[in-house]
């Protein structure tokens, strides 16, 4: 039995530069595990842990990925071992070709009970690339999980449902996307840093065909509405709450 | 002709029929739920409506597969789905069967012959890109509201089998509801927030202001102070208020994609290089819990 976590390794877009004709530049964004899926590693961790099993990453992407510090920053948060495919032709693909590849890596990975993956890339963001992932393995999915526990050969998921919650029994291996407050992540010490260093990595090839990519054939700003960004100064909080309330009332807002 | 598919889980899918219209194409429906959806769905302008039955009590992620063999057997074209967790599982599984691009962000789609052009909004709302997709494609969009009736199509009944997951237990939540789509004025708080019993603070402010209260991601996650529901972004709410006032909320591109479309937007923040001072109408340069008393007062006066 093993337990499988999907994590990206990403640019936060919040550093990217956009060029006024929409050409995006990431090269000062320095990719890193992304945002919410040492929250996912950490989810397995304690799966793991309570299961008596290993926890297996798989990430997949461009061969940037390969690198010591991208394995490194995903392992010293509570791996124990890392299967990567680091292709080229990853690099910045979609939901479905990322899913492809993913799904190739789980593969490989023996008597998977469960995949977990973060809530959302920071980069794409799309919400995709698990259910994407589950339709390939076949397996259901289900997203913004808060905890999962174990009864005989069931998973028992608790998942946030409109503004509550529901609890879902599933019989055999899920795909699941937790929820970006399901754990909080340990910060990684030296000494994790250093174990992830002698922690086993497997480097697959891409093997087979990956989906039709879309072709890009327009890039664009986005059109954003001009806005006055008029400062006002609380040094006398009543004054400013008065000339903020008259601009609004003024802009008749209110 | 390719066929516009929309998968239905909710009530709320009239965005996917603005969209799916838009493209002329023969429109076919796949529900997953209850009867009387399939039977409102009918009467929302497709032309065809496949059924997959009672759900009893599975959830609508246990259709994934059956939804994605319905899809696969219907040349697709386009394939439609809201914004929702459920609905996500759904057309991912049809990505997956059809090998086919699945996408976020479209701001619009047309297609010419069997290729599909998509002009969406990527990574999180930096930027626009077109596409060219040669073949079908799933997109992701904003579901909106429930469509108004019109003219019933018969609802065909397609037998389904499930996959083994089924619902232990709802817990539905004892949080008000708050209508913050239909709001005209927002005040949103952040981080900026430093504890539950301050949101008083907030509230007080909201009334004066006859205004709903949202928030950052957060604070809806992270600390808990307000509902899942109520966080605005990618991820959470897109709204359009004539007034939205955020406070304590530094404005990453995650949040502020929510109310791009919002009318007058006023930022209160200590940082006076905060993001969001960049895009907002004010910028109030101070703190919220000096500036909030002051604000609700000037408006009572
Ligand atoms: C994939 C992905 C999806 C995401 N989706 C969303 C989403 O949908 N919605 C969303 O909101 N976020 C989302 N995020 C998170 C987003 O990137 C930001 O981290 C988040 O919006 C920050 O919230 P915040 O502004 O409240 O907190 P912070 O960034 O911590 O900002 C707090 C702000 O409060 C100010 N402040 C502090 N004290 C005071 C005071 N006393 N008075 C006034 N100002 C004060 C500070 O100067 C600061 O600017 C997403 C992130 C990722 C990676």
């Amino acid at each position: 039995m093993t337990v499988v976590v999907a994590h990206k390794w990403a640019p936060n877009p919040q550093e990217a530069t956009v060029a006024p004709g929409g050409t995006v530049d990431l090269s000062r964004a320095k990719p890193a595990v992304s945002e919410y899926d040492p929250v996912a590693i950490e989810v397995g961790r304690r799966l793991a842990d309570a299961w008596g099993c290993e926890l297996v990453g798989v990430s997949v992407g461009g061969p940037e990925i390969a690198a010591p510090m991208a394995r490194k920053a995903a392992l010293s948060r509570g791996l124990d071992r890392l299967v990567v495919v680091a292709d080229e032709r990853l690099s910045g693909a979609g939901a479905t070709p990322t899913a492809v590849a993913l799904a190739q890596a789980v593969g490989e990975v023996e008597d998977v009970r469960v995949v977990l993956a973060g809530d959302s890339s920071v980069d794409e963001g799309a919400h995709l690339v698990p259910s994407v992932l589950a339709g390939l393995l076949g397996w259901p999915s289900l997203a913004e999980v808060a905890d999962v526990t174990a009864d005989g050969g069931a998973l028992v998921v608790e998942r946030a449902q409109g503004s509550g919650s529901q609890v879902v029994r599933v019989d055999g291996p899920a795909v699941l996307a937790v929820a970006a407050d399901a754990a909080v992540p340990r910060v990684a010490g030296m000494k994790d840093i250093l174990a992830a260093g002698k922690k086993p990595v497997v480097e697959l090839p891409l093997a087979g065909e990956l989906p039709a990519q879309p072709e890009v054939v327009g890039r664009a700003p986005v059109p954003l509405a001009e806005r006055g960004r008029r400062r006002i100064d609380t040094t006398d909080p009543d004054a400013a709450a008065r000339e903020l309330v008259a601009a609004l009332r003024a802009d008749g807002v209110l | 002709m390719t066929t516009t598919w929309i998968i239905v889980d909710e009530p709320g899918v009239a965005g996917l029929l603005d969209t799916a219209r838009n493209l002329g194409r023969p429109t076919a429906a796949v529900v997953v739920g209850p009867h009387e959806l399939a039977a409102s769905t009918a009467t929302a302008g497709v032309d065809r409506c496949l059924w997959l039955g009672e759900t009893g009590d599975a959830p609508v992620e246990a259709f994934a597969t059956a939804v994605a063999a319905v899809v696969a057997d219907g040349a697709p074209g386009v394939v439609l789905a809201a914004a929702r967790p459920s609905a996500r599982a759904l057309v991912g599984a049809v990505a997956a069967t059809l090998r086919a691009p699945a996408m976020v962000g479209a701001v619009g789609v047309e297609t010419d012959g069997d290729t599909v052009l998509v002009e969406r909004e990527v990574l999180g709302g930096i930027a626009r890109r077109t596409e060219r997709c040669d073949g079908p494609v799933c997109l992701v969009v904003d579901g909106g509201g429930v469509p108004e009736p019109g003219a019933a199509v018969p609802v065909e009944e397609v037998t389904a089998e499930a996959l083994a997951v089924r619902v232990v237990e709802n817990r539905p939540s004892s949080a008000p509801q708050v209508d913050l789509a239909g709001a005209r004025r927002v005040v949103a708080v952040g981080r900026g927030l430093k504890a539950k019993e301050d949101l008083a603070l907030v509230d007080r402010l909201a009334e004066a202001m006859g205004a709903a209260v949202a928030c950052s991601r957060p604070v809806a996650e992270g600390s808990g102070f307000l509902p899942k529901d109520r966080y605005v972004g990618v991820s959470g709410r897109t709204l359009t208020p004539d007034v939205y006032l955020a406070l304590g909320i530094s404005g990453q591109v995650q949040h502020t994609v929510g109310i791009r479309g919002a009318g007058t937007i006023v930022a209160v923040n200590t940082d006076a290089d905060a993001p969001f001072m960049k895009e907002c109408d004010y910028a109030v340069v101070g703190d919220l819990y000096t500036f909030v008393p002051a604000l609700a007062a000037a408006l009572q006066s």
